[in-house]
């Protein structure tokens, strides 16, 4: 590990750092949107930051055995992982600690360690309606991801890399150089797939509020759900942040930080809204139909994405 | 020596003498009797002995002192010394069976047995037509006494209809003689022979033919031989046997005699009746469930196949025909008459009642050997001349009688090892033992030890050692001893066999990691063995089977060698499959595709050496004739054993049933045999002409398939072990897919999935199978909530899932990146991307496995259960420590096999730099990656534990239930029927389309078999019109030819 830069320990956790803050920060203002959509007050913008706390330093907890702890642990784990995997400003070493530990492939298999820690923590609960919630949930990803799968298998043969920053450099110089406008299909499938994992309207069955009372939401306390929470906070910025590098252009450094975090605003910002937008607008599918449904329009436009790209090349 | 002649004089006289003593003790006829036949083995036994060594010449008799064609003379020559031996053996231990009959019928039956005999004799000595006539009178007259020694209604009514068939054949016979003797001047068979020209054959055809015709229906072809069928049937075993083994061998010999003396005149319709009899007997044997009838079924099969390799082998490659005609002729003699004796020791009629055979451990080892010989399995003689016949048609170019061959010899084993699965698995009351003496087992043994005998000096010639075989009958012996010295000898064994060969493979990377995963497997699997209290009777022989025919498969040098590997080991895997309670059907099932695959193996063989000229495994290297057949035969072959989708019906069943080690030998370890053979096929292959792109993509579409129908499947199972059994399906389609690629990575992700699978999958199915063990049960809804009671188990099983599922950091992931890599590199974008469907839905049946196993709640039965065996849990945790390794260190792994790849495939390895990998595409650094997984997880599980220090632990039970209570904690683990939204929504992949399409195909053959049954009719005159029938059609035929 001689010529390891030390530095990188210090960037990873600033990214980290700072994304929780972006991230509570930006569930506050949603919060607030929705709260004015519905002609309400709303919550305190700096809520979300209470809200974590307070349940970090709760008092009581109990906890059903080592794996119930292993749960969050992944689960935070895997968000934290793909925060510092992923280019998340380009050209800004800061925002780029651990990039060259792996290209996409990495981020969509770590996203899965994630993934698989909940299941297992919410296993452990020994609740039968955790187990409910988990089957529909891996069922569910696994369909949503078909597409995404398509998605990048379009955009890795039409830029000849796996390498994420070499993507994002690919899409620089003018708006125009996007893919979303230079591979319309594969952004199509890709976003259609981004709304499966955000776990929103019309996907949202999984962890369906009144349906299922009881479960993980219940079993996981205090700590425990306070690691989830901080979770929260990072993983759809990550989430996001893919694939704004992947089909829009990314957020390159400029020379004014003002700028570079206005355009990182605006653009996870509309991507996550994208998701939002449908949620609100849209009735929840049963996950049967929601599998069947990813297999039908998303399969069709992935694969017409991968067509379009291997008889341009 | 003595005089030959003195053998027909012996039978004769002891014939008369028993006469003329018909009043005294039967003890002392009994022992006249085998006095004189041992007497006459004697003398031609040192006949044989002399003529093989040299100390003996072949000697012509003159009977009366002149020569032909004043006398008539016999000869003493290789052939009938050797067959007389067996003939007179057979004879001499067949009166031992007899003497509960003869109790009954006193002299008559010793008499007519002696008279048998002689004529016997006579028929394989003489050279003179008209002797060789009279001779099988006498036989005939004297088997039709035998055949109703009990005087039942069944045996008079075969004995008579033996009589009717048997007087028209000979009637043809003498006319033909009497013909024959006017057109040649001469009754004696050389002289016949040396004067015949195709005009004199022209000219006198209708005699040659009636002769021809009259021995051949002696033969019992094929439909006309009810009457033989019945009398095989209804014969006492101790006739049957000698019918069967001498009858029929002196007839065969008859035969090659008669047809030899006409040229080749009838050649062809030798080889066109011997098949059809082949066939047609072998198909009708299907529907029958009575042992004897199915035996004299087999019998008159066997003696068609002679027939056809007589007529093929004199016509297209004489010098090999005694090859290949005396490995099956001693083979089909031997073992048909010990089994035939066995069946006298069962005594049950119906072969689904031959689970008693198990009473006798020697006589269902007798069976056994029996019908392996039968199938053309090796060591036995069979085996050798199967492979030589089928060699030697395909450098003649007759790949239709190949065909015949290898359908025939396939549904003889159909019938054959459904029989022999019932004698292993079906129960019988405990009550009932064999009848007869306990020694009545000891000549069948020993026929069938000197079957394994002949077969071992056979084996000699081509290279193979004598190593596997010493070692498997080292280990029958030894089988009354305890496990724990047996495993610890079985280590000992693979130990020093290791030690001394693995170094030879040193060099060759193919070798190198096959060897390895066969004999690192092999020591791994039998370690864990030690878990196992009792005696484990007949385990250590089939896995010591298995392994050494794996061994032997690396260590081939040639096709013959790789093919005795192949079928060795698929023997050895057989027993160890079947030894499931359930297993029955499934072991059946994987037997009867590993003999199709390797049958298809066999013809993709002999078109390698018909295009190479040479026997050796470079044979397989740039096939010129007829290359497309040639590799997709041998690829199919491989394909059975790789379970690839179209092939894969058997190992659900199979691996699901199977106990927890024999289940990670047979998918970590076996299923790689058929990838190693691939290898070999496909470095054979020439990459340039088109062939190689439709098997090629053929191959990879397969791959993929088999990736996703075999991963979907394990979803939907309830059983752990099926689950994990669909699992290998879909990983060793991946494996496929790889080696199709032909490119670095494709083959890097081949070699190294390979091993990581070997690993992981070795971990699953000991913790998998050690848990069954424990809790009596594979499925999973039974279980539940083990975590608490085996945390150990619990531990390996999330490490292996998380290695299979590709997630970093372990080293699943890398094998994911190079698939990625080699499918975009490629080209192969949409087969890469049912291969990643097939990777997100493997997600699905991994969390079921580990949840519905060891999350959830706990079971009220299971409340004290310990921890498994921890014979189980040492070798799971050593394939741990590797799986950590190689995941912080993927170089280890992957930098070695890359390099060696290198000189087959240059383009696009992978390049490493430190602990960074990259190719064209992109990159991973593995140790990164570990490290900082490694880092946030030990950071976050400090906090969380931190921040929890004064958590309230509670017990699996204690959850937050909103209004209502569950009663009991079983009730609340949700765990069958565990998809079911994903069953509704893509639950039409499970479809068992292939299932259905083998299941019909099976329904058709016995269809057919059961119409033409029909033409058993079981009237004699009817038999006799169909003789008349088949006599007339020949004779246009072939007249038509000539």
């Amino acid at each position: 590990m001689a010529d390891f830069d030390y530095m990188k320990i210090l960037y990873a956790a600033t990214t980290i750092f700072l994304t929780i803050n972006y991230g509570l920060v930006l569930q506050g203002i949603i919060g607030k949107i929705y709260a004015r959509v519905g002609k309400r007050i709303g919550i305190r913008i700096y809520q979300p930051y209470i809200n974590l706390i307070r349940q970090w330093v709760t008092r009581n907890s109990i906890s059903h055995g080592i794996m119930f702890y292993l749960g969050p642990v992944f689960r935070f784990t895997g968000g934290g992982g793909i925060l510092i995997f992923l280019p998340l400003i380009y050209g800004a070493p800061l925002f780029n600690s651990f990039v060259e530990a792996g290209d996409l492939l990495l981020i969509m298999y770590f996203m899965f360690l994630g993934t698989l820690g909940m299941a297992l923590g919410g296993g452990e609960a020994g609740h039968p309606y955790s187990a409910i919630a988990v089957t529909r949930g891996l069922a569910q990803v696994t369909a949503a991801d078909i597409p995404l799968v398509l998605a990048i298998f379009s955009i890795t043969i039409q830029y000849d890399t796996m390498n994420i920053v070499e993507i994002v450099g690919a899409q620089q110089g003018s708006f125009l150089n996007w893919t979303l406008f230079t591979n319309p299909l594969a952004t199509a499938a890709a976003m259609l797939a981004f709304l499966g994992s955000m776990m929103r309207s019309p996907f949202d069955v999984v962890l369906a509020p009144q349906e299922i009372p009881i479960g993980p939401p219940t079993e996981y306390q205090s700590q425990f759900l306070a690691m989830l929470m901080t979770n929260r906070t990072i993983f759809p910025i990550a989430k996001t942040m893919l694939f704004v590098n992947l089909f829009f252009g990314g957020v390159a450094l400029y020379d004014s930080y003002l700028l570079t975090f206005l355009v990182f605003f605006l653009k996870t910002f509309t991507v996550y809204m994208w998701s939002v937008f449908v949620g609100v607008s849209f009735p929840r599918f049963r996950v049967d139909h929601s599998i069947r449904w990813f297999m039908k329009y998303p399969l069709v436009i992935g694969v017409l994405a991968i067509l379009f790209v291997s008889i341009g090349n | 020596m003595v005089d030959p002649i003195y053998l027909i004089v012996i039978a004769l006289g002891t014939a008369f003498l028993l006469g003329l003593l018909k009043k005294i003790a039967p003890a002392l006829q009994i022992g006249l009797t085998l006095l004189a036949l041992a007497a006459m083995t004697a003398l031609s036994g040192s006949w044989a002995y002399g003529i093989l060594t040299g100390s003996a010449a072949e000697t012509a008799v003159y009977t009366a002192g002149f020569e032909p064609p004043l006398s008539i003379n016999l000869f003493m020559g290789r052939a009938e010394a050797v067959l007389l031996t067996l003939i007179n053996l057979t004879a001499l231990l067949s009166t031992l069976y007899l003497k509960a009959e003869h109790r009954k019928t006193s002299t008559y039956m010793l008499m007519l047995l002696m008279v048998f005999v002689m004529g016997l004799n006579g028929v394989v000595l003489t050279r003179d037509l008209f002797n060789l006539f009279v001779f099988i009178e006498i036989v005939s007259i004297a088997s039709a006494g035998l055949i109703a020694l009990r005087s039942s209604l069944n045996q008079l009514s075969a004995g008579f209809k033996f009589i009717i068939a048997g007087a028209l054949a000979s009637g043809m016979m003498l006319i033909g003689i009497v013909f024959t003797y006017y057109l040649t001047g001469s009754l004696n068979m050389d002289v016949i022979g040396g004067i015949m020209t195709p005009a004199l054959a022209s000219t006198g055809f209708v005699g040659l033919f009636l002769v021809f015709i009259g021995v051949v229906l002696e033969l019992k072809p094929f439909p006309v031989n009810g009457w033989g069928l019945d009398l095989y049937e209804a014969s006492v075993p101790g006739v049957s046997a000698l019918v069967s083994a001498g009858t029929a061998t002196a007839m065969f010999y008859a035969f090659t005699k008669v047809t030899g003396m006409m040229g080749p005149l009838f050649l062809d319709a030798a080889a066109v009746i011997g098949g059809f009899t082949f066939v047609g007997m072998n198909v009708l044997a299907l529907n029958q469930e009575k042992a004897r009838r199915l035996l004299g079924y087999s019998s008159i099969s066997q003696v068609g196949l002679l027939v056809m390799a007589f007529g093929l082998m004199e016509k297209l490659a004489p010098a090999h025909t005694e090859t290949v005609v005396f490995g099956l002729l001693v083979t089909h003699a031997l073992a048909k008459a010990g089994l035939f004796w066995i069946s006298g020791l069962v005594d049950r009629e119906n072969i689904r009642d031959w689970g008693l055979i198990r009473t006798s451990p020697p006589a269902f080892l007798a069976m056994i050997l029996g019908i392996f010989a039968l199938s053309a399995f090796p060591p036995f003689p069979s085996f050798f001349a199967k492979w030589e016949l089928v060699m030697t048609l395909a450098q003649q170019g007759g790949f239709g009688f190949i065909a015949v061959i290898l359908a025939g010899s396939f549904i003889e084993a159909v019938y054959l090892f459904r029989w022999l699965g019932f004698a292993l698995k079906l129960d019988f009351n405990p009550d009932d033992r064999i009848s007869g003496s306990p020694a009545g087992f000891l000549a069948p043994l020993f026929f069938g030890l000197v079957l394994v005998a002949t077969g071992y000096v056979m084996g000699r010639e081509h290279g193979i050692s004598y190593v596997p075989l010493a070692v498997v009958f080292g280990f029958i012996i030894l089988d009354f001893l305890n496990v724990k010295i047996k495993n610890s000898l079985a280590l000992a064994v693979l130990g020093v066999y290791a030690w001394f060969v693995y170094p030879t493979f040193i060099g060759d990377l193919f070798k190198m990691i096959f060897g390895g995963i066969f004999m690192g497997g092999a020591f791994l699997t039998t370690f864990s063995g030690y878990y196992d209290k009792g005696r484990r009777a007949g385990f250590y022989p089939s896995t010591m089977s298995m392994f050494f025919g794996l061994f032997m498969l690396i260590q081939a040098e040639t096709m013959l060698q790789f093919f005795y590997g192949w079928e060795f080991m698929a023997i050895g895997s057989y027993f160890l499959l079947i030894r499931g309670k359930k297993s029955m059907p499934h072991g059946y099932s994987y037997m009867i595709f590993s003999i199709g695959g390797s049958f298809a193996m066999l013809a993709g063989f002999s078109l390698a050496y018909l295009s190479s000229g040479t026997v050796a495994l470079s044979a397989l290297n740039g096939i010129t004739v007829y290359p497309l057949l040639a590799y997709s035969l041998m690829l199919v072959g491989f394909m059975t054993k790789t379970a690839t989708v179209g092939f894969h019906i058997w190992l659900p069943g199979a691996h699901g049933e199977a106990v927890a080690d024999i289940h990670f030998m047979a998918s970590a370890i076996l299923l790689k045999a058929g990838v190693f053979g691939m290898i070999l096929v496909l470095l054979g292959m020439d990459l340039d002409a088109s062939y190689s792109r439709y098997i090629l993509l053929t191959l990879g579409w397969l791959g993929v398939l088999s990736a996703l129908i075999g991963n979907v499947n394990a979803v939907f199972q309830e059983s752990a072990k099926r689950l994990l059994a669909w699992s290998s399906i879909g990983q060793l389609g991946y494996i496929v897919f790889g080696l199709s690629s032909m490119s670095h990575m494709g083959w890097l992700i081949a070699l190294s999935l390979s091993i990581t699978h070997f690993l992981y999958k070795g971990i699953l199915f000991l913790i998998i199978g050690g848990v069954s063990l424990k809790l009596g049960t594979p499925d999973m809804y039974k279980m539940g909530g083990l975590i608490r009671r085996m945390p150990f188990s619990f531990l390996a099983v999330l490490i292996a899932i998380i290695t299979l599922s590709g997630i970093p950091p372990l080293v699943g992931f890398t094998a994911k990146w190079i698939i990625y890599n080699m499918t975009i590199q490629g080209g192969f974008y949409f087969q890469g991307v049912i291969a990643s469907i097939a990777g997100l839905v493997a997600f699905l049946y991994l969390f079921r496995l580990i949840f519905s196993m060891f999350l959830g709640q706990l079971k009220d039965e299971h409340r004290k259960i310990g921890e498994i065996s921890i014979w189980f849990l040492i070798p799971v945790y050593l394939l741990i420590t590797y799986i950590l390794v190689v995941s912080f260190f993927p170089g280890t792994l992957l930098g070695p096999i890359g390099n060696s790849l290198k000189t087959l495939f240059p383009e696009n390895p992978i390049v490493w730099t430190g602990y960074l990998a990259s190719s064209e595409l992109g990159y991973f650094n593995g140790t990164m990656i570990m490290n900082v997984f490694l880092a946030l997880f030990t950071v976050n599980f400090l906090i969380l534990l931190f921040m929890n220090r004064r958590a309230e632990p509670v017990k699996q039970f204690n959850i937050v239930y909103s209004a209502e209570r569950p009663e009991r904690p079983e009730t609340t683990h949700f765990a069958y029927n565990f998809f079911a939204p994903y069953r509704r929504a893509i639950g039409f992949l499970e479809y068992p389309l292939v299932t259905r399409f083998w299941a019909s195909l099976s329904d058709l053959l016995y269809a057919v078999s059961g119409f033409f049954r029909r033409v058993y009719t079981g009237n004699g005159q009817t038999y006799l019109l169909q003789i008349v029938i088949f006599i007339v059609l020949t004779f246009m035929l072939t007249k038509g030819g000539v």
